[in-house]
């Protein structure tokens, strides 16, 4: 089998949802000679992006198919690093978190899955975060990206989420240095209110998430 | 005179009444009408039917909630912690599920009637029966058995276990949330409410992909269904979309009524339900935040043109975030109300 005949087999799993057989296509692959670099960049990274074709075209993705997609990328990227020849260049940090007095930890765990497999430093705020705190650890980090998940209205929306943490940056002069992507249940209701909440953009699933956030950092670094 | 009652049971029968049944559900307004806090407001079933009733009365919708807070589900079972929120509904703080051992541990109530977290909801029961009942259907909101273990252990472990496993243990947890579902419905419906709303958003492809929803999902919502029967029974999938299941949840349940997602193209789940159950078309209520009244009322007459023709519809909203403005609600319900009138109905 060659390396095309790997991918073919590893695009069908996931698509498929099936963990344990795109593991088992990864793990055959590299027993054949495919590099752990190869799975990562050629398998894991092009079939997220064909997630996002495929969702932008309106296939019918369904949350569990974003949830085991970010699984699987995140299990097989975790498991092929350490075996690189030399450790990839990442592409940028990101801090996220859920907003204040949201305790969900789906979306943001989904998200993360998908940031980590395109080789995003991701750290993990943890939930019902305080707004000062995304501000300090972005600054402290120096990560150019803070990304909030919220599930309900009101944390998305209120007064202490991302309306407080964009009002930090402006107090702080920080808004050319840092941006910030909401993501959650109420944004993809209402597609215009990552506006009244002062974020710069957002993203209505998990493997679009990454590449947006990707975009982002790759700018950033402009 | 007309009731709320009759408006729903002639939609039901696909008769006409003076006009389509409205449900409109808020329930943390109820606590802002009589000036309290979430916290203080929910603690007493008094307070919420006070709320409801109150609710009614100014904006003249047909139903009424027996329900606090989805999470009331999960105190039935264990939960001893609820994270009250000034301005949004109280959520699960602490799950009753962290260890694989924590399933074998869960115990549901012989009689959910007869326990204590149960009382509040009894008492509020009670008054809603006495004030409105038979007049104005009173809603409970009941989780369905593959959904509650959500609230047991949170989202993202119950996605594990029910995609990545084990199943004995996935199917422990479902045996039990099943029972409970079975006990609750019964509580409920002997404490005097009308209209099950069976909420299920592990039964909509938004969630899970249509081979899991065959292979795992169905089974269990036959199951449901088989224990409680149909009777006031409405699909909800928890505002996802449900139009690609509609056809086959009433083919092996025989549901009589779907509370259609906004998400959802509401004309065709029209066209699938057709006359043989009653279609809840539902607005977008995240949107009416800031939407103008104007906006508000077009969109009420798009769903109403979409949904009325043909009889057999119902009007309704998904829990009201607070920040809505009141003069949207009723724009909204007046446009409902003058929109979705007998002679309009007649006329099409
Ligand atoms: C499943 C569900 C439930 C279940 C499970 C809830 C739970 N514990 O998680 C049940 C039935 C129990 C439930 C209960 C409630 N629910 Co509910 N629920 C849903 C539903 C159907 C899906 C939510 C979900 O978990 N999705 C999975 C997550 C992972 O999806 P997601 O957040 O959208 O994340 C994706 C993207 O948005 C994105 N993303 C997420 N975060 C981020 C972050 C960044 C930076 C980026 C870029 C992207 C991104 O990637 C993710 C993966 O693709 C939605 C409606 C819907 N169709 O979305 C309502 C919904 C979330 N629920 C809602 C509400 C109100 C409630 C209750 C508060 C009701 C009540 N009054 O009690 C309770 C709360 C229960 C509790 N926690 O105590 C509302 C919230 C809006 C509002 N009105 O505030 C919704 C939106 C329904 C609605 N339209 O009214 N719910």
């Amino acid at each position: 089998m060659n390396l095309q005949d790997h991918i073919k087999l590893y695009n069908e799993a996931v698509f498929d949802s099936d963990r344990d057989r795109a593991l088992k296509v990864v793990h055959d692959a590299v027993a054949q000679g495919v590099s752990p670099e190869d799975v990562v960049f050629e398998m894991v990274l092009p079939t997220m992006n064909l997630m996002i074709k495929a969702v932008s075209e309106d296939f019918n993705a369904n949350l569990a198919q974003h949830f085991l997609t970010a699984r699987i990328a995140d299990a097989v990227t975790a498991e092929m690093i350490p075996k690189f020849k030399k450790l990839p260049e990442m592409v940028g940090r990101v801090v996220i978190g859920t907003a204040w007095g949201d305790l969900h930890t789906l979306g943001k765990r989904i998200v993360i899955g998908c940031l980590k497999a395109r080789m995003i430093d991701v750290i993990d705020l943890g939930v019902n975060v305080p707004a000062e705190r995304f501000v300090d650890e972005a600054v402290a980090r120096e990560a150019p990206v803070i990304g909030i998940s919220a599930l309900m209205i009101h944390t998305a929306t209120g007064e202490n989420g991302c309306r407080k943490v964009r009002q930090i940056l402006q107090e702080r002069k920080l808004e050319d240095s840092i941006k910030i992507i909401v993501g959650g249940a109420p944004f993809r209701f209402h597609p215009q209110i990552f506006k009244t909440v002062g974020a710069d953009t957002w993203a209505a699933d998990a493997v679009t998430a990454g590449k947006v956030i990707e975009d982002l950092l790759q700018e950033a670094r402009r | 005179m007309i009731t709320g009652m009759d408006r729903l049971t002639a939609a039901i029968r696909g008769e006409t009444a003076d006009r389509i049944p409205v449900f409109c559900n808020l329930l943390d307004q109820g606590a802002r009408e009589l000036g309290m806090s979430p916290q203080e407001y929910y603690a007493r079933g008094e307070h919420v039917a006070e709320g409801q009733i109150r609710m009614l009365r100014k904006f003249g919708h047909d139903n009424v909630w027996s329900l606090s807070y989805v999470g009331k589900e999960a105190e039935l079972l264990g939960c001893r912690k609820i994270a009250y929120a000034k301005d949004g509904p109280p959520n699960v703080e602490d799950f009753v599920i962290h260890t694989p051992a924590d399933i074998g541990k869960l115990t549901v109530p012989d009689d959910v009637l007869a326990h204590p977290m149960f009382a509040e909801v009894r008492k509020c029961l009670d008054i809603l029966r006495r004030e409105v009942g038979g007049r104005n259907p009173i809603c409970a909101y009941i989780t369905s058995t593959m959904t509650l273990p959500t609230l047991l252990m949170g989202m993202e472990k119950w996605m594990e276990l029910l995609f990545l496993g084990p199943a004995e243990m996935r199917d422990a947890l479902l045996a039990k949330c099943h029972d409970f579902f079975v006990k609750e419905v019964s509580a409920y419906r002997r404490s005097g409410a009308d209209v099950v709303v069976y909420s299920n958003p592990f039964g909509s492809t938004d969630i899970v992909p249509m081979k899991f929803f065959m292979a795992q999902s169905l089974p269990w919502i036959e199951r449901d269904l088989r224990a409680i029967g149909t009777n006031g029974v409405v699909y909800y999938c928890g505002m996802a979309r449900m139009n690609q299941v509609i056809e086959t949840v009433f083919d092996h349940t025989g549901i009589g009524a779907y509370y259609v997602s906004p998400l959802d193209d509401l004309a065709e789940a029209k066209r699938i339900i057709g006359g043989r159950g009653l279609t809840c078309g539902v607005i977008n209520d995240i949107k009416l935040i800031d939407w103008s009244e104007a906006d508000v009322r077009q969109e009420v007459r798009r769903i109403l043109e979409a949904g009325m023709p043909g009889g057999r519809f119902l009007f309704g909203t998904g829990v009201m975030p607070l920040a809505i403005p009141e003069a949207n609600i009723r724009a909204m319900l007046e446009e409902a109300y003058e929109f979705g009138s007998q002679k309009r109905e007649m006329n099409r």
